[in-house]
């Protein structure tokens, strides 16, 4: 991300500490000044020193406080999320890079696909973005606040520092164990979840069957449970959480009745008990701060958990990320003589097989559903596997061809986003753009939508749609291999045929691989079919 | 982000048609008695903190006048802290208990819902909407109905509780920040209206930003396909810079929200403070604010803040509201949905079927002439179409359904063939397998032993089907099998076929298929080729 915004968010935090603290600082202030003035003018009031008291100057202080309490609040909530912002858009940025480098996304089923998934994801990316501001400043300003008192009670109330420190000590080890206990609440809420997603998610796609076989009560009901279990494992959480936010909650209150206590335990009388009522009454104050302690913990334990969670996604991630330009390689042909064809798991299938992809004459894969040909496209793509095929003078590896091909998912979605966005044809002229979209036979129903430059989104298509808006793209694009996986799919039999044949007479000077469950009637076609 | 600030809306329950699942009154109805406890513990709590206040007003006053302090005035504060603090603990855990309950006992409500949907309603819902739903909306509306609702009555409680301690000191203090009040809600709706205003704008110009980072994380295997991963991500910086600037713009003035109360917070301390001071200096008489002994002056600068405390609690409750009113909305929309309303197919209603004891019985005719329709009509999973008369109806009976979105739990291979099916001895297990070309299949190693992931994920639609087909051959139950030679290659597709006509020698078996092979091996045809005439050949 631009340093000019890093920067801007390092201020913004710089700032937020600053506001923050004035904040704390007033506020302690203006409830430990109020008091103490109150009590000067009373024991002033008894005496002919009513008439010389200097009353103005603390009262403009205690006008300052309220002010400033309420303006660095204000400065401490504004300049906090803007900090966290800047945060927010860098590392969202930086993590969509490290995303897309991640070998996960290149295998098959990719799970952020899915909307519960992506949820829960989205979930970790804003525990990461915001724990910051909801634990690391408060946490800071109120170390702070807490130090200054616990000095002044140690000068003015050495004695009062017993009780506190007890009770610091209390809330210390509340705290450790709400966070050993909440991490672990927290994994056993996230498993939980995940388990009674998935499982829904199976009992839904299944619903015919199982509702047939009458079992679908029982699956959904379970599914269910998981749901709630792990509503179950939250609360044991919030229970634990609400046994540290008692012990912090008394903080204040404690701190200063100890700190009374034990000045007037010390034999101070009169005006001198005047600074202890001023510490005293900045306790209670600093007290009111306390009652979010737990939140910050759960926040911080939120985060690791979260950082644990996204750096799944991005390991094995190569360092060297940055696509291979090959822009002057046009192969002729691309040839592997004994292909070890494996599953995205990295599972070997049958034999090895020799594979003689030519310029000029399209090979069509046909096999069954599950015979493995969307991963053979995807090894021939050099998204998974690391082979090496050889073309007419060098041999391109797995990277190399990532940059030569273009290959055209069968699961490809529409992103939210302008028609043209979603060409990914660069800046392409209109009519080029027309004419691809033309050819998949979608010129009308863009048009419909309102044109090139309308906002799109995935639920505004039928699958049939979206895989032409996906064929437009193959249209458009200039790579010189083109794999086409189940093009046809979702679409009626003479439209697929129609929008296939334009298809490759656009490719006839490419290297062209289809795949295909039922193998349509195309000339000049070589075949080869793929048993599991 | 969570500092979502446009108001959700509010669904109208005045609108509904019974029969409809009400979410947020079926979960106000469960919510009503660890509410009840929750607010009495908030209000104990509250009465005590001000009991608190009061005794510790009281010695500190006292000891700094250099009077005597009653011993048991100093118990009695101790004792009000520690009980207010425990009062405390125990709302707290009173409403993360109660939220759970609601939740939960929301989940399953909704969940005997989805019992009742028909399937093809079901399957016409986005899965990946109602798991989101089903996992996060209970929740959502269990904390509005019990925290939110709590936080509202306590707004109302909570001043007058702290109102009525000032006025056994001085009723003109308490006068004085009741009257501050009004002032505070007119600010408070100045404000609000000013960001409904802005949070419009904002949707109408940038609502499209608010996804984008989610949207571009969902999609990025085609961006990657594309060849797009870095125009995306220069775009996506750009967009999230727009759409951080704009959200700064609204969130300056949705904090003034939270400004306000502590303005009036924060001023009513200072106002008193001096208003008080000036008393005991004796140098203005403001009825109420003088001839105070030092106490009461400590006293009302503490009970104050308490004043405006659940204000500010309130407002905190914020996204609570926010969020429990959307979640109820969609998860009524999702449970409510207009049923699914299938194609009319008047072959279908005539069609007179009387369907043998055993053997097998095919359904054939083109893609959209009814087969599947009628398969699942015959397991009466189509509501509302009434049977013909003579109609054997299948439902009664114990079904066996063979599909490629045939259910797989979590397990072994041998778990899944005989899920459903009670204990099966393993050597019938690996008969049924074998003969179908389970253990062999090179995609799955291990044999009956082979994991199969949650929901099958790792298993194609064929290995899928199979597993249903070794399924039913070990049930004994009547098979209703859906195209289920289609997408198979041609020895797996012999191999069920097989299977199928074997299962048929004892039991009924009926397939809808496009299969000629199968179709052929029929004792019965019901042909829905033509829209007018239904041809059953023997």
């Amino acid at each position: 991300m631009s340093t000019a915004f890093q920067s801007s968010s390092r201020k913004s935090w710089r700032l937020a500490t600053g506001f923050a603290s004035t904040a704390l600082a007033c506020a302690i202030l203006l409830g430990g000044v109020s008091a103490w003035l109150l009590g000067s003018v009373a024991i002033a009031g008894l005496s002919a020193a009513a008439v010389t008291f200097n009353f103005h100057t603390p009262a403009a202080f205690i006008r300052l406080f309220a002010v400033g309490r309420t303006a660095a609040r204000y400065g401490e909530r504004l300049t906090g999320h803007k900090a966290a912002l800047a945060d927010q858009i860098s590392r969202r940025v930086e993590l969509f890079a490290a995303m897309a480098a991640a070998p996960a996304v290149r295998r098959a089923g990719w799970q952020l696909g899915d909307d519960s998934r992506l949820a829960d994801y989205l979930d970790d990316v804003e525990d990461l973005d915001f724990a910051r501001l909801r634990a690391g400043l408060p946490a800071l300003t109120l170390a702070c606040g807490l130090a200054v008192l616990v000095a002044g009670s140690a000068v003015l109330a050495p004695l009062s520092l017993l009780p506190i420190i007890i009770l610091l000590l209390a809330i210390l080890f509340a705290g450790n164990r709400v966070a050993r206990a909440g991490a672990m609440a927290w994994r056993e809420t996230r498993s939980l979840r995940r388990g009674g997603a998935s499982r829904l998610g199976a009992a839904i796609a299944s619903a015919v069957p199982l509702k047939a076989e009458g079992a679908w009560n029982r699956e959904c009901t379970e599914a269910l449970a998981a749901l709630s279990r792990a509503d179950g494992a939250q609360l044991a959480l919030r229970r634990l959480q609400a046994m540290l936010d008692m012990v912090a909650a008394a903080l204040g209150p404690v701190a200063g009745v100890s700190v009374m206590a034990a000045a007037w335990y010390a034999g101070t009388q009169g005006t001198e008990l005047l600074a202890p009522v001023l510490l005293a009454f900045s306790w209670l104050a600093l007290g009111e701060t306390m009652n979010g302690a737990s939140r910050m913990l759960v926040a911080v334990l939120r985060r690791n958990a979260a950082r644990a969670e996204i750096g799944q996604w991005t390991r094995g991630t190569a360092t060297g990320r940055r696509e291979f330009a090959l822009d002057d390689i046009r192969p002729g042909q691309l040839l592997h003589g004994g292909l070890q064809r494996r599953a995205p798991d990295g599972r070997s299938i049958g034999t090895p097989i020799s594979l003689l992809l030519a310029r000029g004459q399209p090979t069509l894969l046909v096999g069954a559903s599950g015979s493995g040909k969307t991963s053979l496209l995807k090894q021939i793509a050099g998204w998974i596997g690391d082979d090496a095929f050889a073309t007419d003078d060098r041999i391109l590896s797995a990277g190399e061809r990532r940059a030569l091909v273009s290959l055209v998912l069968h699961d490809a979605v529409v992103l939210e986003d302008t028609v043209r966005a979603n060409l990914f044809a660069g800046d392409a002229p209109d009519a080029v753009l027309w004419r691809a979209l033309e050819a998949v036979e979608m010129d009308g129903r863009i048009r419909d939508a309102g044109g090139l430059d309308s906002w799109v989104r995935q639920d505004r298509f039928s699958l049939g749609e979206a895989q032409r808006i996906n064929l437009a793209r193959a249209w458009l694009s200039s790579r010189p291999v083109v794999l086409l996986d189940e093009p046809t799919e979702h679409l009626d039999e003479a439209q697929g045929e129609r929008i296939l044949e334009r298809l490759l007479a656009r490719f006839s000077y490419r290297i062209v691989v289809v795949s295909t469950h039922r193998a349509p009637p195309l000339r000049d076609v070589r075949t080869i079919e793929l048993q599991p | 982000m969570k500092t979502q600030v446009v108001p959700a809306p509010v669904p109208d329950s005045a609108a509904a048609t019974p029969g409809t699942f009400q979410s947020l009154s079926a979960a106000e109805r469960l919510a009503r008695r660890g509410l009840r406890g929750l607010l009495a513990l908030q209000a104990v709590r509250t009465v005590l903190r001000l009991g608190f206040a009061a005794t510790a007003a009281m010695a500190a006053g006292r000891l700094v006048m250099g009077e005597t302090v009653d011993p048991w005035l100093v118990a009695g504060m101790i004792g009000m802290l520690a009980t207010a603090c425990l009062a405390g603990f125990a709302a707290e855990r009173v409403q993360a208990s109660a939220e759970n309950a609601v939740s939960t006992r929301l989940r399953a409500l909704a969940g005997e819902r989805l019992g009742k949907m028909p399937a093809r309603q079901l399957q016409s819902l986005s899965t990946g909407a109602l798991i989101v739903s089903m996992q996060r909306h209970p929740e959502s509306i269990a904390a509005l109905v019990v925290g939110h609702r709590a936080a509202t009555a306590m707004m109302a409680a909570g001043p007058l509780l702290a109102a009525i301690a000032l006025c056994f000191v001085s009723w003109q203090a308490a006068l004085l920040v009741i009257c501050l009040t009004p002032v505070m809600i007119l600010f408070f709706a100045l404000v609000g209206n000013a960001i409904r205003r802005r949070a419009d704008a904002q949707e109408r110009a940038f609502g499209r930003l608010a996804g984008q980072f989610a949207d571009r994380v969902r999609t990025l295997p085609t961006i990657l396909a594309n060849h797009a991963t870095a125009s995306e991500e220069a775009k996506l910086g750009r967009r999230l810079e727009g759409y951080a600037g704009e959200t700064i713009g609204l969130l300056r003035i949705a904090f003034a929200n939270a400004g306000i109360i502590d303005f009036f917070a924060s001023l009513s301390i200072a106002i008193l403070a001096i208003f008080l001071g000036l008393g005991h200096l004796k140098l203005a008489t403001i009825p109420g604010f003088s001839n105070l002994e030092l106490w009461q002056s400590l006293f009302i600068l503490m009970i104050a803040p308490e004043y405006f405390a659940p204000f500010r609690r309130f407002s905190e409750q914020y996204h609570a509201k926010a969020e429990g009113l959307a979640a109820a909305a969609a998860l009524d929309r999702l449970l409510d949905a207009a049923p699914v309303t299938a194609c009319p197919l008047p072959v279908l209603d005539r069609l007179r079927l009387t369907l043998p004891a055993h053997g097998l019985v095919a359904i054939v005719g083109p893609s959209g002439s009814g087969k599947s329709t009628l398969l699942r009509r015959l397991a009466g999973l189509e509501p509302g179409a009434m049977p013909a008369p003579g109609t054997r109806l299948l439902a009664a009976e114990e079904i066996a359904w063979v599909s490629t979105d045939a259910y797989v739990p979590e397990g072994t291979l041998a778990e899944a063939i005989s899920w459903n099916g009670g204990a099966l001895d393993r050597s019938r297990l690996e008969h049924a397998a074998r003969a179908i070309g389970l253990l062999d299949d090179a995609l799955l190693p291990g044999g009956l032993d082979a994991r199969l992931d949650k929901g099958g994920a790792n298993l194609s639609g064929g290995q899928r089907l199979r597993i249903a087909v070794a399924r039913a051959q070990l049930s004994g139950r009547t098979v209703l099998a859906d195209e289920p030679t289609a997408k198979l290659d041609r020895a797996t597709a012999e191999a069920v076929r097989r299977m199928l006509i074997g299962i048929s020698g004892a039991r009924l078996v009926v397939v809808a298929t496009h299969d000629r092979d199968l179709a052929a091996a029929a004792d019965l045809v019901v042909d829905l080729t033509r829209d007018d005439t239904v041809e059953v050949a023997a």
